[in-house]
This record gives C-alpha cells, structure tokens and sequence, in this order.
C-alpha cells in the first residue's frame, strides 16, 4: 500500500516538474497555459481544451508561436473556404445561392472550431520538444513570425481567389494595369509556350546529323559485334534442324539444372512447336540471348569496378537511373538515326534497358563483401586480383546471380519495343496483335514470351541454385 | 581431460618454457621490434600526432584540438623468438590496432617496425606479400573462413595464393588439420561447423604456411568457457611443439597469464606494462594493472624464488639435523606445487637455484602467509 502512494505521489511531483518551465516557453498567460497543459497531460482520450485566441486568429496565432506545420495546415483549409465564398460573392453570372453561402460558412465554423481544440495540443508537443532542446526549438511570441505568415497569405489569397470567383482573370487583370504588360496577364496559364524548345529541339537535330556522319565508323563497329553474337546465336538455333536444336536445349536444361527444369522446358517446346511459333520463338530467343549475354559481358566489369570504387559508383548511379526510367522510345531515335533500323539496333536497344540491374546488383554484391573477410585474406598474402577472383566473386555471387536473371527478364520485357524499329520474331507478332487488336493471338503470343523467359531463367540459374 | 591433469600440463608447459627461455639469454636476435609506434585515425593524424609526442596530450586533448581519435600512442616492445607475447587490455585499448601493425593491415602514422629484422614500413608491395604468405599467420576472432570453400581449401589458401603445388597444398592442409585435431573434417564446409572447430580450422589456416610468427586476435573470445579452456590447452601444447614466436592478442587477464611468457598491460592506445606473469602479478606498475592482478588466484603464478627466506639468515645450527630430510624444490616451483610437497612433511623445504646449490628456505609459515597475500 504504502509503495503505491509513493509512486503516485512520485508521479504528481515529476508532472509537476514537467510544467514548471511553462512560463519560460509561453512568456504570456502563463497561468492558462500551465492549467491546459496540465489538463492535456493528464487525459487518456481527447483532452477537450478550447483556445478561443487560436480560433479567431486562425493561422496568424500558429505562425506567431512558429507552428508552422499547423499554420501551412489551416492556412490551406481556409484558402479554399475563401476561395469559394469569392466565387459566390463575385461571380458575375451566376445568382448568388443562399443555401450555399450557408454551407460555406458552415465549412469555415468547422475550420475554426478544429482550429481552437487542436492548437493547444499542438503547442504542448511543442514545449515537450522545447524541454529537450531548448536552443533549436522555438518558444514565445514573435510578432515577426506572424509577419511572415501574412506574408504568405498576401502572396497566396488575393491572385488565387481572383482567379476562381472571376471567369476571364487574365484579360481583367489586363485592363486594370491598362495593357501594360500586354492584353493577357498570364496568371491562368504559364507564360512560355514552346518557342526556347524548338530552337534547341532544332540544334539537337543538327547535333545528332552530325554525329551520325562523322561517328559513323564507331557504330558499324558496334553493329559488327552485335551481328557476329546474333549471327552465331541464330545459327544454332534457326538454321539447324529443329529436332537436333529441341534436343541439345533438353540436354542443356538436364545437365545444367536437373530433371525438372528440363521436363519444364520440354513442355515449353512443346507448346512452341503445337503452336508453331518456334521459329518466331528461337529468333526472339536469339535477340534476347545476345542482348544478355553482351550486357553479362560488359556489365558484370563494370559493376566489379563500381563496387570496388566508391566515387565511381556514386558519379554512376545517376547515369544507371537515366538509362532504366528514360522511356525506351526515347533513345529508339537516336538509336535509329545512327544504326537504322533491324536486328542490331533492336538488340543495342534491349541492352541499355537492361544492362543497368546488373551492374547495380554486382556491384551491391562487392560492396557488401565483409570487411574482416578481406582483411582476413590480405593478412594471407593475396594479390588484388587473387582477393577479387577466391573471396569478392565468390562471396558477391548470390547478388551477381540477382543481377543475371533480372536483366534476362528486362531483356525479354523488350522485344515488343524492339520489333518497332524491325527485330523480327515474338515480339512482331504481338505489335501486330496490338495493331488490329488481336486478344486472343496477342494473349497466345505473350504466354510464349513468358514461357521463353522463364526457361531461359531456369536454365541460366540452374548451376547456381543445385 | 581432468582438471588436475590439465594444471599439470600447464604447470609443466610454463616450467620447460621458462627453461627454454633463459637457454636464449646470451643471444637474442629479436623477432618483432615495435619503436615508438603511434597511430591517430582522422584527417588532421599527422599533425595530431606530432603535437601529442611534443606536448604529452591525452587522447580527450587530441580530439578536442584536432578532432582526431588516438589509436597507439607510442608503443614500444620486443618480441624474442619462439615466445608467446601477450598483449592484454580492455575494449579500445589498441591491442587489435597494435596487432594489426605487425604485418601492416593498418598504416602507422608514425614510429618504426621491424620484422624478422626488416623495416616493414619501408619494403614494397610484394616483398610485403611475400613476408605475409610465408613468414606471418593470423587467427582472428571471428574466424573469417570463407563460406564457400570446404575446410581443406579454406587451410591451404595461403599456400595456394603462394603458388604451391596442389599435391602439397593437399599434404599440408591434412597434417595441419591433424595437429589440431579435425583429421577427418577436411571435406565439410564451415556452416557445419561450431564455433570451437572453426576457430582449430583458423589456427590450421595460420599453420599452413609454416610461419615464423603467429599474430592471435582474441582468438578464443568469441568461444563459449568450456571450449576456450580446450583451446588454449591445446594452444598450449601446439606452441610448445612448434617453437613459433606468437603475438597473443586478448581481454582476458587470466588468458593472458595462463597463456603468455611475457605480457603487455595496454590502456588507451599505450603499454602501461611488459613484464612476465610473474613480475606483473608481484610489481604492479599502477592501480590500473593492480585491478586484474587482485581479481585471479596467485597460486599458480608465484614461485618458490619470490617467497623463500634467503638460507644465509639461518644459523649454521640449522645445517645440522633435519636438513636433509628436506624435500629441495627448484626455484621456480609454483606455490600450486610446494602445498603439494608440504602437505607430506613436516620439514621445511629448501629451494635450489640451476647449479643445485641451496639457495633458500620455505617453512610452513612463509608458505602459510604467501598463500594469505595471493
């Protein structure tokens, strides 16, 4: 019994302590403030505590107390009120409608009232905040606050409210400053039109001309490598016979991932063959092998580099989030004015969209290669290099491996895109379904694409996951 | 094996050290030389460091006026060959920062280190390479086995970053294996292994390359109670067996004096005191090291030499009668041993230095009130 007194009496005595700096933080009407303080303190559910001040003052009594969360906050509510009892008040056609005037000031009581319960809430969070850190937080008055609050509703009031309640703002306003800026003030609408992007569209034109004569070597170059993959792969998979083709691909699947994967991809093949997409399929399927084999290629260096090089990586990230949200139609033109248009340009296409989730994902890989374990084996002796080969790769494998079935899945997310500019295969097929609003080819086609992806996925993944 | 047994191994370990120890006092050739080492983290170290050596500034002086924290301040020591060489201090006291300068994971900011008589800081990249892959091991607490690799490959890492056979890479990861007891463990992979096999599979590792100095990060920290007293047993009767010069590093002051031929005191980046068990357990350099010395039994750690009465203040009477009924003890018999000797006789013990010459006495008095002060 007597334990539970003293915890009680302990308790009034530190609520009594945690008001005592009240005065300090209010500077006027201590005596009130330290009531409701108290009274909210003390309450489990909604303390109801009314501070007429705040209501009538509305916003202005937050901004001058620097609550300026709840000042933005009600500032906004009434702007719209006010905007709406311009629109009734001064709207030149429309007969003024009692029952709405009624509902609008209905609207702003509610506003007020919410005004009065909620501002001295918030302004005891505020003095628990100013309790801890008495220097950053603000306390008081300050009539310059208030100042600046009214310099915000002078800046949003008059031209918003304006705008609403009249119907042609713009030649009004012209009028009254007798055409000085010109017949229309653009307050409606911004003033720039597209005259500054024309030009510069029209100097990009140029730009792009002149990179396409001059750089031209650079991308037949670029072309030549991608053919030589392509052509390889098309070998394979189109010119030899189709029954020696399904056979290495289940021997493939066995001995790279186990009976099921490839009863899996026998049924894949199967459906490609029923429906006789096979053809179509093994062309997208060498699109796609090309694009990801050259972004496995090229991009797991580059993401051991990033890892490696925490500079770089930062100077890269930027460039990597261009290339993955940039619409890929975006960069078609360019593609297209310096390559043309076919399988190449197609595959280039699917490899900036893809390449990036690779070098992210190995170079997340390195980084996250514990520190101990590479100092562990540089204790050891071990060269640069014999850290990245036995300890960094092995270790980022896991995310590497991430990094080599995303970008497949991003590859295959391209081929419609990549059919626009002239790929052929799966992908023509569903921009055709898409042009005469085929459902039913179109859904047939995808699920072909889909089943491509996910044998794909499987097979590559197979070594990794046994 | 039993506790008593495992005292007497210890008991004997610690006796034919020391024995090994005074065969090398003409000639030391010193393995390890650490000469007014001092490392200070920050951007201003250089700087910090130079005003710490000028004007005696303690590390809260150092990072008020350079923002910089005090790793080492001015450490310096020998370590002889084929000794273990403990360094004890508590967390932030720079033991695994000094550990880490011997073979250069971490830079000095300032002072010199000599290792197997080279100025390491002055060697390049592959001489540097070289010394760590065959001269230096390094046990760390975590262990730092790589996943991937099964035990055997994980042991003969050094030797195949070395460039050895894989026939000898094979050989030697199974005889290392061997000596720390996991002889049929070599095709397992580390996730299968507890804590106290991992850590034998570090020590194999370290052992691999045959090195000539064994760098001990709290090796057995991270170890439950149980398997850490197996561990240093074992570590125990591996270092005797292999002669290997051995910087322990631990927080451990009973490890520590259990383990060590000669023990470094560190606090706040500086040696406090380098001194034997013995010597720091009797001569306590400050209330510092006087807290651990008060917190472990002294038993086992003084010996007859530190307690005996010199037998010059008996009188000549006393050589007469019981004196060779005496047991005689060697002069560093523990306190452990000679309860032993005195609980089977009533006469007092006479303690004799190398050449057998009686040198003093210890009654049942003097050994009664040794025992009181330990």
């Amino acid at each position: 019994m007597d334990q539970s007194k003293d915890f009680h009496s302990n308790h009034s005595n530190h609520s009594k302590k945690l008001l005592e700096q009240v005065g300090t933080f209010v500077r006027r009407n201590e005596t009130y403030y330290k009531k409701e303080f108290s009274k909210i303190q003390k309450s489990v559910d909604f303390p109801f505590s009314w501070n007429t001040a705040a209501a009538l003052l509305g916003p202005f009594w937050n901004a001058s107390r620097g609550l300026w969360g709840s000042f933005w906050c009600f500032l906004l509510l009434e702007l719209f009120v006010a905007v709406q009892m311009g629109r009734v008040l001064w709207h030149e056609s429309e007969t003024t409608n009692q029952t709405l005037f009624i509902l609008i000031f209905l609207l702003l009581l509610t506003i007020k009232i919410w005004e009065g319960f909620f501002a001295n809430i918030l302004y005891e969070k505020r003095y628990l905040s100013w309790l801890i850190d008495p220097d950053r937080v603000s306390s008081g008055q300050k009539m310059s606050r208030a100042a600046l609050g009214g310099l915000f509703f002078l800046c949003l009031y008059p031209m918003t409210i304006f705008r609403f309640a009249v119907t042609n703002p713009d030649e009004i306003l012209s009028r009254w400053t007798h055409g000085f800026l010109g017949d229309k003030i653009p307050i409606t609408l911004p003033p720039f039109k597209r005259e500054f992007f024309s030009v510069l569209a029209k100097w990009a034109d140029g730009v792009f001309e002149w990179l396409a004569v001059n750089w031209n070597g650079l991308f037949e170059g670029i072309t030549a490598a991608i053919i030589s993959v392509l052509g390889g792969l098309e070998a394979i998979l189109i010119q030899t016979p189709w029954p020696v083709t399904l056979f290495l691909i289940l021997i493939l699947a066995f001995q790279l991932a186990g009976r099921r994967v490839a009863l899996f991809t026998g049924g894949c093949l199967i459906y490609l063959l029923l429906m006789g997409l096979w053809e179509m399929s093994m062309m997208t399927v060498a699109l796609i092998g090309t694009g990801s084999a050259l972004c496995i290629l090229i991009g797991i260096p580059i993401g051991v580099a990033l890892g490696r090089n925490s500079k770089a990586n930062a100077l890269a990230g930027p460039i990597l989030d261009f290339m993955q949200t940039m619409p890929a139609f975006v960069y078609l033109i360019p593609i297209i004015a310096f390559f043309g248009t076919g399988k190449p340009p197609g595959v280039l296409a699917t490899i900036i969209f893809a390449i990036p989730p690779i070098i992210r994902l190995t170079a997340l890989g390195i980084r996250n290669v514990p520190g101990p374990t590479k100092e562990a084996a540089r204790a050891f002796g071990c060269s640069e290099w014999q850290l990245l080969k036995d300890v960094e790769i092995p270790l980022a494998m896991p995310s590497i491996m991430t990094g080599v079935n995303q970008t497949i899945l991003m590859s295959l997310s391209m081929v419609v895109i990549a059919s626009l500019i002239g790929a052929e295969g799966l992908g023509a097929l569903i921009l055709e379904s898409l042009q005469y609003a085929a459902k039913g080819q179109g859904l047939l086609a995808g699920l072909a694409i889909l089943f491509c992806a996910m044998t794909i996925d499987r097979i590559t993944q197979g070594p990794y996951r046994k | 094996m039993d506790r008593s047994k495992r005292q007497a191994s210890g008991f004997l370990a610690r006796v034919m050290k020391d024995h090994r120890k005074n065969d090398n006092d003409g000639n030391k050739e010193k393995t390890i030389v650490l000469k007014e080492v001092w490392k200070v983290f920050g951007p201003r170290c250089k700087e910090a460091a130079e005003a710490a050596k000028r004007d005696a500034l303690t590390k809260e002086e150092v990072f008020h006026r350079f923002g910089c924290t005090v790793g080492l301040a001015d450490c310096s020591f020998d370590v002889f060959p084929g000794e273990t060489f403990c360094i004890m201090g508590l967390s932030g006291s720079g033991k695994s920062t000094l550990v880490r300068h011997i073979n250069r994971l971490i830079e000095p900011t300032s002072g010199r280190i000599l290792v197997l008589g080279k100025d390491i800081l002055d060697i390049g990249k592959e001489e540097l390479r070289a010394m760590r892959s065959h001269h230096i091991g390094m046990v760390f607490q975590h262990m730092e086995l790589l996943p991937h690799c099964s035990v055997r490959d994980n042991v003969s890492l050094p030797l195949r970053w070395r460039g050895e056979s894989r026939a000898l890479c094979w050989e030697t990861a199974q005889r290392c294996l061997d000596s720390v007891g996991l002889e049929n463990e070599g095709e397992r992979f580390p996730h299968e292994l507890s804590g106290g096999m991992k850590q034998r599979v570090g020590i194999a590792r370290a052992l691999a390359a045959d090195p000539d100095i064994l760098l001990m990060d709290e090796p057995f920290s991270a170890l439950d109670p149980l398997i850490r007293t197996q561990l240093q047993d074992d570590f125990i009767k591996l270092s005797i067996a292999l002669k290997k010069t051995t910087v322990f590093i631990t927080h451990d002051f009973s490890e520590a004096i259990r383990l060590g031929d000669r023990i470094a005191v560190m606090k706040d980046g500086r040696v406090v005191q380098i001194g034997t068990p013995e010597d720091i357990v009797i001569n306590p350099i400050n209330s510092y090291v006087k807290e651990f010395v008060e917190k472990i039994s002294k038993i086992k750690l003084m010996s007859a030499r530190s307690i005996m009465k010199d037998i010059s203040k008996y009188p000549p009477s006393f050589y007469g009668g019981t004196i060779n009924l005496s047991p005689r003890v060697p002069f560093n018999t523990y306190i452990d041993r000679l309860i032993d000797i005195a609980s089977e006789t009533d006469a007092p013990i006479i303690v004799c230095d190398e050449e057998k010459k009686d040198v003093g006495v210890i009654d049942k008095t003097i050994l009664l009130k040794s025992i009181q002060r330990s």
